[in-house]
């Protein structure tokens, strides 16, 4: 009993300064990679606790090995939007301007059943309540509401720059080159490398966050060239 | 990202390096349990081994089974001393044949068990 009291310590120890080490996300919002090692964890923690003829050093082994993967999981996916793609997914607008998205839910598994009950978990009863809504790729719906006073009044804000690289294909979203964009940025004395976070929503409201400086916001001429 | 460079440096390291002594602690303890077993054998194919003969590769076991128990299942260490410990028996009573073939065992427990620590596809599968 002893044995297994100290053998439980120690996987408990072992997992507490994984966890901290891993940060807050790994216990809320979890990406799919993220989930898994939670998933796993848990078990390879339990059978070397538990059962005193397996040497401890293979639960450690296999709990340090399973945080080495998650550790390069999570570089991996800030290496580029590709790998951030193959790893965790991508968001999913499933309601727009236009209405509820099938082709975005079909996609994900899901339907409009699936779509009305995360609705509803965040407060929201009718799709028309809603300008945007989309499934992050942690699965958590993300929404803006509409004000149907003003339908114009909102917007969906686009990564544009991302600790400063270009994001190629909200860029052709919003019908801009890369070359616009930085004479665009050459206004407000800035450059896209020097740029840690730019979005720009279809109405044109800017927000950039250049780096050591306070952030901007702005309204470029970005709704004309739209598609 | 400074962080997770330092983390994954630093584990790749600790694992790397446990791996390696692993292979090599275990390799040597059982070649020399195998050098020990092997000379009793020939004692007892002999007749002339004593109970004091299987008694001193028992204590030999015994001494190093201790460090072991880190990396071996401990099921695996279970059955050598069981082995172990009817060879002294058979020893005693001088039944040659019985002792020589759970010597034998001992040997080739000696033989396959660091065979399973090593990295090939039998062990992966």
């Amino acid at each position: 009993m002893i044995v297994t009291l100290i053998r439980t310590l120690i996987i408990f120890i072992t997992l507490i300064v994984i966890m901290r080490l891993m940060g807050k996300r790994q216990i809320g919002e979890m990406q799919p990679f993220e989930f898994v090692v939670t998933l796993i964890v848990a078990d390879l923690a339990c059978i070397p606790m538990a059962d005193v003829s397996i040497p401890l050093v293979y639960g450690v082994v296999a709990i340090l090995g399973l945080f080495l993967l998650h550790e390069i999981m999570s570089l991996l996916e800030h290496k580029g939007n590709f790998m951030k793609f193959i790893i965790s997914g991508k968001p999913s607008i499933v309601i727009n301007k236009d209405g509820v998205c099938l082709s975005e839910l079909k996609k994900n598994d899901m339907d409009v059943g699936d779509l009305l009950e995360s609705m509803r978990s965040m407060g929201y009863f009718n799709f028309d309540d809603l300008d945007y809504a989309i499934f992050e790729s942690n699965g958590k719906l993300s929404a803006l509401e509409s004000d149907k006073d003003k339908p114009e009044k909102t917007g969906m804000p686009l990564l544009i720059i991302n600790d400063g690289k270009a994001d190629k294909s909200n860029l052709e979203i919003l019908s801009l080159t890369e070359k616009r964009l930085s004479e665009l940025l050459a206004f407000q004395n800035a450059k896209i490398k020097n740029t840690e976070v730019m979005t720009v929503d279809e109405n044109g409201r800017t927000y950039i966050k250049e780096r050591n400086k306070k952030y901007k916001i702005l309204t470029l001429p970005v709704k004309e060239q739209a598609v | 990202m400074k962080k997770s460079l330092i983390a994954i440096v630093i584990i790749i390291a600790l694992l790397t390096a446990g791996g390696v002594y692993e292979s090599f602690f275990i390799t040597k303890q059982f070649k020399e349990m195998n050098n020990t077993f092997t000379a009793l054998y020939d004692k007892i194919d002999k007749e002339d081994a004593v109970e004091d003969d299987v008694i001193a590769a028992q204590n030999k076991w015994l001494e190093k089974k201790k460090y072991l128990h880190a990396f071996i299942p401990h099921g695996e260490i279970k059955e050598f001393d069981l082995w172990i410990a009817e060879s002294v028996i058979l020893v005693r009573d001088g039944k040659w044949t019985e002792a020589l073939s759970k010597v034998e065992v001992i040997i080739e427990l000696t033989e396959q068990i660091p065979k399973t620590f090593a990295i090939s596809l039998e062990n992966i599968l």
